[in-house]
């Protein structure tokens, strides 16, 4: 397939004069939102102890840790602002992303035992969930890096049971072993209860010779039988007990190296145990990129950083999304799927990294005279029309003919709506487009890059609507609710509106209630909202979008689970006619 | 050569940043009409001189309507 693929049409220009020069504010305000994501970020990091004294005990940082691990400059991290039940640590407790390490994709976690000793927190793991998910659906192997102290006990209800509790990270190894996914652990420090369960369940074990893993420790092995209160002297019994087991902890390399066997390996310094994690990925099967490569790799056209340009922060405005993913697609090259049909919605295939990988995204602006062309009122790109539904469907559908990971871009403000929208059949189309991409069973990945809106979030590969969403990434300019909250001020207020005002009634009240319901859309779906939520499973910088579909295309074709033999693909030959 | 500036869409003009006789550069943003929730910029389609402005701030405009002329 070179002809198709070595050399594509160009997409895109050279940013001129008159846009640079009326596009510098909106780059400072690009970068000043960024600036503030960040700070959140380093707030993480630098949760708990500090580095100073965790290297005091002779221990490294979890960030120490997967530094040392990784290949130079592949993290990706994902879910860092993640902090669904709002925690007083301000984090899941664990750290997650994608990485190359031994030059192979993982999915690589790590407990942050700066803070409470790894310890099992609320929302763990809901982000746990999704990082097994992450590696069944890219095929990858997970890394652990587990250092987990068991539950914070005076929180236990908000975690421990229920179906999506914090013991079903281990049913959800077993389920990745069922589907022949490798766990590697590293095991690190004192994991007792939770944290022994989070040691044994990977399939090969590495410790340092400090760690251990046990069904309860120390804590809970010096309990006593309940008398239903405590005491001076059952305090002074526990402490003689305690400091028993201090000294010595259950479930120590000696225990369950020597004797038991579950640990495969020890290690004497903490870097010899992440040095055996890298010998055994370089032992993994994957394939060699060049299998699946159909181009040699390259950048893209233009500078990446022109999308702080491009992609305007003030939510009305409109741009032009091909000079967008200009910027992000080797060489700036593309051939795109029925272009004129269903004008609001760009599908096309391009390269990454060498690698093929079909896009999808929202054109923004006027869309010409005509169309819709079952309404009587002007298309505007963000919105989906009959057209651009069917094409999606056909194009999504042939994706999964051809098993080409999908990257879709949204920034959509929702379906059409009305009687004219309904005839033309928008409600079965887009519900269609769910079915369709479940049919497809390949890899995605989506970017909401400005507007993430109604049921077009979903239909769009949105994370809510399908399995085959590997991880979705936000800007600093991204926003997802229902609808505008003003939107919603009108749904929710206008009859009430009617009826004071009928009732002689002043307005003041219910106006002010409009006011604040907007208001809070309006909070309650910016960046930082969306991250620590979960609606995005990261919020990344312009400048380090492209790592991101790099990372996604290099994972997804590792180990693919089904193969279109590329001179059988059949997409390249409907472009081409 | 003068050249026309006509509105892509119609709507209404809601940014104006021509003045007759100020100098304008290629693809700077010359004014922004809003339909439909959108802003949508118009951009110069040439460096040059702002020679005639037929419409004002707040105009409502048809699509392929004359706006403004600008002179090489």
């Amino acid at each position: 397939m070179r002809p198709y693929f070595e050399k594509m049409a160009p997409l895109g220009h050279a940013l001129k004069p008159g846009q640079l020069k009326q596009t510098a504010n909106n780059q400072a305000v690009f970068e000043t939102a960024e600036a503030e994501i960040k700070a959140d970020v380093e707030r993480v990091r630098q949760a708990g102890f500090s580095t100073e004294k965790i290297n005091a005990r002779g221990q490294m940082t979890v960030w120490q840790r997967l530094d040392y691990l990784v290949d130079p400059d592949t993290w990706c991290p994902l879910h860092t602002l993640y902090n669904p039940a709002a925690n007083d640590e301000g984090t899941t407790n664990v750290i997650d992303g994608l990485a190359r390490i031994s030059d192979r994709w993982a999915v690589v976690i790590g407990f942050d035992n700066k803070v409470m000793a790894g310890a099992w927190l609320a929302g763990q793991s809901e982000n746990i969930l999704r990082v097994t998910d992450l590696a069944k659906r890219l095929n990858l192997p997970l890394i652990w890096l587990v250092n987990c102290s068991g539950a914070k006990l005076p929180e236990q209800e908000k975690f421990y049971a229920n179906r999506r509790g914090a013991g079903a990270p281990f049913f959800r190894h077993a389920e990745l072993a069922q589907a022949g996914i490798p766990v590697l652990a590293g095991i690190y420090g004192t994991n007792p209860a939770g944290g022994g369960y989070q040691g044994i369940s990977p399939t090969v074990l590495f410790a340092h010779k400090n760690g251990n893993i046990a069904v309860g420790g120390a804590g809970i092995v010096s309990g006593m039988a309940p008398k239903g209160h405590f005491d001076l002297e059952m305090a002074e019994g526990l402490i003689k007990k305690a400091k028993a087991f201090k000294t010595k902890p259950p479930g120590s390399v000696k225990t369950h190296y020597d004797e038991t066997g579950f640990f495969r390996y020890v290690f004497e310094e903490e870097k010899d145990v992440l040095d055996g994690l890298k010998a055994y990925m370089a032992d993994l099967p994957a394939y060699h990129p060049r299998f699946f490569r159909v181009a040699e790799p390259c950048d893209p056209a233009f500078p990446v950083e022109d999308i702080y340009r491009l992609l305007p922060m003030a939510p009305k405005r409109v741009y032009a999304f091909e000079e967008v993913l200009a910027r992000l697609v080797d060489g700036g090259e593309h051939m795109e799927f029925r272009p004129g049909y269903g004008p609001e919605v760009y599908t096309g295939l391009c390269k990454i990294d060498g690698f093929p990988v079909a896009c999808i995204g929202n054109r923004q602006g006027y869309l010409g005279k005509g169309y819709p062309e079952y309404a009587d009122y002007p298309g505007f790109g963000g919105k989906l029309y009959r057209q651009g539904l069917i094409k999606m469907n056909e194009f999504v559908t042939l994706c999964g003919r051809d098993r080409m990971p999908i990257v879709w871009f949204q920034d959509t403000t929702g379906i059409d709506v009305g009687d004219a929208a309904e005839k033309a059949e928008l409600l079965g189309l887009g519900q269609s487009l769910i079915y369709s991409i479940q049919q497809t069973d390949v890899p995605m990945m989506l970017v909401v890059l400005r507007k993430g809106t109604a049921a077009a979030h979903y239909v769009m590969g949105g994370p809510t609507a399908n399995r085959h969403n590997a991880f979705t990434l936000g800007t600093a300019a991204s926003e997802i609710y229902v609808m505008h909250g003003e939107t919603a001020a009108v749904a929710t207020y206008a009859r009430r509106l009617v009826k004071e005002k009928d009732a002689g009634r002043a307005l003041d009240e219910v106006v002010d209630r409009m006011n604040a319901l907007a208001d809070d859309y309006h909070d309650k779906s910016r960046p930082l909202f969306c991250a620590h939520n979960g609606l995005v499973d990261e919020i990344v910088a312009i400048r380090d979008l492209r790592r991101y579909l790099e990372a996604f295309a290099g994972s997804a074709y590792q180990n693919p689970t089904s193969i279109c033999p590329q001179h059988q693909m059949i997409l390249p030959r409907i472009v081409r006619g | 050569m003068p050249e026309e500036i006509l509105a892509p869409l119609a709507g209404k003009i809601i940014q104006l940043n021509l003045e007759i006789g100020k100098a304008v550069e290629e693809d700077e943003e010359i004014l922004v009409i809003e339909a439909m929730k959108m802003e949508t910029p118009v951009f110069a389609p040439l460096s040059g001189t702002v020679k005639e402005v037929m419409v004002d701030e707040g105009d409502e405009v048809e699509e392929d309507q004359l706006l403004a002329v600008i002179d090489e």
